[in-house]
């Protein structure tokens, strides 16, 4: 019989509180991002992003794509969780995005449009985005949000299907020659053969800036650990927090193509 | 056409240059001993080492050759052998002078090479008549010795235990994690002395010489216990066969002398005793002054930054992962400088910063009362137990003291950890605090559990004093009956394990001391391979089917904890010397525990660890451990010491028992081993009106080497600084000097341009100029 002596078991405190407080915030985004949407759900029916819409329908300005995407981030921060790129590591795409000013951009993982109105908002005139989304719902969620802001098809083309059957058929379904930028967020495990479909394709040329968001948390090991072996590219890593959250460490990588030296 | 017969022809001529020069070699083979053939054949070498590259299969035939030069110089003129010494000479001369040469580095290289070799081979020709063959016999043999010697030299590298493992990882970790095996080494060698002297000294001679197991009743296991004597259990919690052993302080005899060496066998376990604690703080003290001394040299906050800059780069470094840790800690460590240096400058919110500090302190010391606390708890509910009898309770209850020490010296350090990150300390700060927090924690642990223990010798010493009324009370009884019966018969034999006995506090407390060592040893190890093994082969696999990275985010592999197992390391060794007077075969199984863990944590930081982000020089924070070891010998020698001098030991057990002291076993040996007049003196000495003299003495010593240390110091300071001030001085004479020289170059050019005529004399002044900076510069 292994009865276990209350003072042993006390004995374990220190280690409970250590490992509470240590991970606090993984604790936070766990209630936030999982349980309070369960909860959500199951009272009002409708799915995050609806809720997330719906809230943006009735506190923003339309046609004005800062205030959408204040409103967004009021809602993630304060209402409920939602993994877009948030306003801190959205100032290192909005960055990039002002010193390169592409011409045609591709997002992967559009999920509700915050993003892409973040990089339509800053892209030049003439310049197309492409934005891939794989879910049905969400991405009509994301075109009445892209709508919304006030942009058109001529400046955001939202294509619904899986990132890996779309890139190879971006040449000749979009007719288009080069990607000057990437904006990856979609399904991590998608990054690795994602870029390798996409070197492969032969859309990208010198100087084609691939950004990865959260190589860090959740984490795209294999991707990183691609990158730093293949030498086609030159890279960083972008270190910050992750969205709507202060104390879990993430980073995005960007990635500058080099080609094959 | 005459292009080709002219190329024929030199070609000819080459082959038939050859051709002489194979027949000149193959005369020489053939052993010509005319003297001036020689010669010429001498210069002939010689000009061919000139040039400098050859191939070499060539040499190897040359060295052949060289051996018949050698033979065949026997036979030169007393001339030729006079210049062929200027020669050498000139050679030797030349290799101690080659180092200043203005010559390139390659040159340099080839003309050290060849007069080496020319040295070698005509030195040992050198010298006359009789005395040439020993001459060269003793040249030959220094030559063998210093090859001897410097493949000693490599051997003794070779044999110093450990030392590639600890080079690997301080490759891979960087210095401050070799620190902690540095350190383990350390120990694991004092722990071999320690264990020679207890084995040597008062376990073999025991087990050899003193009366064997059974003869009487403190060596016999109790007929009660014997059923489960050999039980697992029982001897893994040192009791049953193990107690009755050579182990512990209760089997050893009283008798003044063992053996046919007359071996004094409570001498020698008194004086092992003192001298193991002697002889470590004979080595500690030694290790912290030898320590001081290295460290003693810099004190630099001046220049933080150029040190920095230049210093930081740990060149041990064989690895790319580690060299990225690296550059990221140096480049934490630049931000962290700059902050420090920014917040010098400026205070925001000291009040603020100052309640944190206070609040993170004040909840410390909660976890701290707290753990206190329930270790009292624990071990006043063992007393309980032991007083209801062991064998009521599960191995949980009986194992809980134990238990609840480990976990709780495991887990607090976490929290402190996790609590320390509140006050914002600079990190080195911080690792002090952190340490000072351990090293409270695992003191007020330990003194909780000796001071349970010394309640737990009350209690036996009174049980002592009923069972000593009960034996005599058995004994008349026994004589009783035997005299009632037939007084003639012979003494009535009882088996010694039937005999009643008494209580022996000694062999419990080394009993107590042994299962905590072994506790503590246990724990580290399942710590380690459950928090670090099983840590890293889940977060490895577990990461190719896993929603988020493993290995970058949340567990990731652990770090190595150097401040929490150099502490470890220390405490365990204070529990050694604590406990070793009362269980002698304590630095046994902690050499065996060193050793075992050495190899243990050598693989498992190769294995499971990665290198701390938090990096600290290990150079000089390594006398800080010293100085906390050399506290903890402090404290656990007092207690061990108050036992000893205020406690009599048990009558029935023990090698002083009878005694009233343990130290009477000194007086003793004094009067019956020593000429009387001897202890005569002895006790004069002894006398307190003589031993306060001496102690005063000793003080006003100490105090005076301390202040002669101190003068010393600030004569060093002062001679620093008179350094840099004449450092300064010549920087600014250079300057000045410099600024004179670019003026005379100017004049110089001035007059160069105004008078065409004097331009040689310009172009000398120009020149002295510069070589005047030059010189300048170089002074």
């Amino acid at each position: 019989m292994l009865m276990v002596s209350p003072a042993i078991a006390l004995a374990f405190l220190p280690l409970l509180l250590t490992l509470i407080i240590r991970y606090r915030y993984f604790f936070v985004l766990f209630y936030r991002a999982v349980l309070i949407r369960m909860w959500k759900d199951c009272v009002t029916g409708l799915s995050r992003e609806e809720r997330a819409f719906q809230y943006v329908l009735t506190h923003a300005t339309p046609g004005d794509p800062d205030s959408i995407l204040d409103t967004f981030d009021v809602w993630c921060s304060k209402v409920e969780f939602i993994s877009n790129i948030g306003p801190k590591k959205g100032k290192i795409l909005d960055r990039l995005l002002m010193e390169h000013s592409p011409l045609t951009v591709l997002e992967l993982g559009a999920h509700c449009g915050y993003s892409t109105v973040r990089i339509a908002r800053s892209l030049p005139l003439g310049a197309r985005l492409y934005s891939i989304e794989m879910d049905q719902r969400n991405a009509a969620i994301a075109e009445k949000v892209i709508r919304l802001a006030g942009f058109d098809d001529d400046t955001v083309e939202l294509i619904v299907n899986p990132s890996d059957e779309v890139i190879p058929q971006l040449r000749s379904d979009y007719n288009l020659e080069r990607l000057d930028f990437v904006f990856m967020d979609h399904w991590k495990k998608c990054y690795l053969p994602d870029l390798q479909m996409l070197e492969g394709s032969g859309l990208l040329g010198k100087g084609s800036i691939i950004l990865a968001d959260n190589v860090l948390f959740p984490g795209a090991p294999k991707f990183l650990r691609y990158i730093r072996k293949s030498g086609l590219y030159e890279w960083r890593i972008h270190r910050a927090t992750l969205e709507y959250s202060k104390g879990i460490r993430d980073g995005m990588a960007e990635l500058v193509y080099q080609g094959i030296k | 056409k005459i292009n080709e017969h002219e190329s024929k022809t030199h070609r000819t001529k080459r082959r038939d240059g050859d051709r002489q020069k194979k027949k000149r070699r193959n005369e020489r083979r053939k052993g010509g001993t005319r003297a001036g053939e020689g010669e010429e054949d001498l210069q002939a070498v010689s000009e061919k080492r000139e040039r400098s590259k050859r191939k070499r299969a060539k040499s190897k035939q040359e060295t052949k050759d060289n051996d018949k030069d050698v033979v065949r110089l026997e036979c030169l003129s007393p001339e030729e052998l006079e210049k062929l010494k200027e020669a050498v000479d000139e050679r030797k001369k030349l290799i101690q002078s080659l180092r200043g040469k203005p010559w390139a580095m390659k040159k340099k290289l080839v003309t050290l090479r060849e007069s080496q070799e020319f040295v070698e081979k005509y030195e040992g020709a050198l010298g006359k008549g009789k005395g040439r063959k020993l001459y060269a016999y003793k040249v030959l043999m220094t030559k063998k010795w210093m090859k001897f010697q410097r493949d000693f030299e490599n051997f003794k590298t070779a044999c110093i235990p450990w030392e590639m493992k600890i080079k690997e990882i301080e490759s891979h970790f960087g210095s401050s994690v070799a620190s902690y095996f540095l350190f383990l080494r350390w120990m694991y060698g004092i722990n071999m002395i320690l264990f020679g002297l207890t084995f040597g000294l008062v376990m073999v001679p025991e087990a050899l010489m003193g009366r064997p197991y059974g003869s009487m009743p403190r060596k016999t296991v109790p007929r009660a216990e014997e059923a489960s004597a050999m039980d697992f259990a029982v001897l893994w919690d040192f009791g049953g066969y193990a107690q009755y052993s050579v182990l512990f302080y209760g089997y050893y005899n009283n008798q003044r002398t063992v053996g046919w060496l007359k071996f004094r066998m409570p001498l020698s376990y008194f004086l092992v005793g003192v001298g193991t604690v002697a002889y470590s703080y004979m080595v500690v003290i030694r290790t912290m002054a030898r320590n001081a001394n290295e460290s003693g040299v810099g004190d630099d906050n001046s220049f933080n930054f150029s040190w920095k800059m230049f210093t930081s780069w740990d060149y041990l470094i064989g690895n790319a992962e580690t060299a990225d840790n690296k550059f990221a800690s140096i480049t934490t460590s630049f931000k962290e400088a700059i902050l420090e240096e920014q917040e010098s400058h400026k205070d925001d919110n000291i009040h603020l910063t100052r309640f944190l500090r206070v609040l993170a302190n004040f909840l410390v010391l909660c976890c701290l009362a707290g753990s206190g606390y329930l270790i009292y708890f624990v071990v006043r509910r063992s007393q309980k137990f032991a007083l209801d009898g062991l064998e009521n309770h599960t191995w949980w209850e009986r194992n809980e003291v134990n238990m609840v020490m480990s976990l709780l010296g495991m887990f607090c350090p976490m929290l402190f950890d996790v609590i320390s990150t509140l006050e914002n300390y600079h990190p080195r700060v911080a690792l002090q605090w952190q340490l000072g927090r351990i090293f409270a924690l695992f003191l007020g642990n330990l003194y909780t559990f000796i001071i349970a223990l010394m309640d737990e010798i009350n209690l036996k010493r009174k049980e002592e004093k009923i069972v000593k009324f009960n034996i005599t009370t058995w004994e008349a009884s026994l004589y009783n009956g035997t005299v009632s019966e037939n007084s003639t018969a012979s003494p009535v034999t009882i088996h010694p394990a039937d005999v009643p006995r008494g209580p022996c506090w000694e062999t419990m407390v080394g009993q107590e001391f042994v299962r905590l060592i072994i506790s503590d040893t246990m724990t580290t190890y399942i710590t380690l391979l459950i928090g670090d093994f099983l840590r890293a082969v889940l977060v490895r696999f577990l990461n190719y089917c896993w929603c988020w990275d493993l290995e970058a985010g949340f567990p990731s592999y652990s770090e190595f904890d150097v401040s929490g197992n150099v502490l470890g390391l220390i405490f365990n060794q204070g529990m050694i010397w604590m406990g070793s007077f009362y269980a002698p075969c304590l630095p046994a199984l902690n050499v065996i525990r060193l050793h075992v863990s050495m190899y243990l944590q050598c693989w498992a930081v190769m294995c499971c660890n990665v290198p701390q982000e938090r990096v600290f020089k290990a150079s000089g924070s390594n006398n800080f451990y010293m100085a906390m070891l050399l506290v903890i010998l402090f404290l656990s020698t007092l207690p061990a010491i108050y036992t000893i001098v205020s406690i009599p030991p048990s009558f029935d057990c023990g090698p002083f028992s009878g005694k009233n002291r343990m130290f009477d076993v000194i007086h003793e040996t004094l009067e019956s081993d020593f000429p009387p007049w001897f202890s005569k003196v002895f006790s004069y000495a002894s006398n307190p009106g003589l031993v306060l003299p001496f102690i005063l003495l000793m003080v006003l010593a100490i105090y005076y080497l301390q202040s002669t240390s101190k003068s010393y110091r600030e004569a060093n300071v002062e001679l620093k600084k008179k350094l840099q001030m004449q450092n300064e001085e010549n920087k600014r004479k250079n300057k000045r000097a410099a600024l004179k020289a670019q003026m005379d170059l100017e004049e110089a050019r001035m007059t160069a341009q105004e008078q065409q005529r004097n331009n040689n004399a310009s172009v000398q002044d120009q020149e002295s100029g510069s070589l005047n900076s030059n010189i300048n510069k170089e002074y």
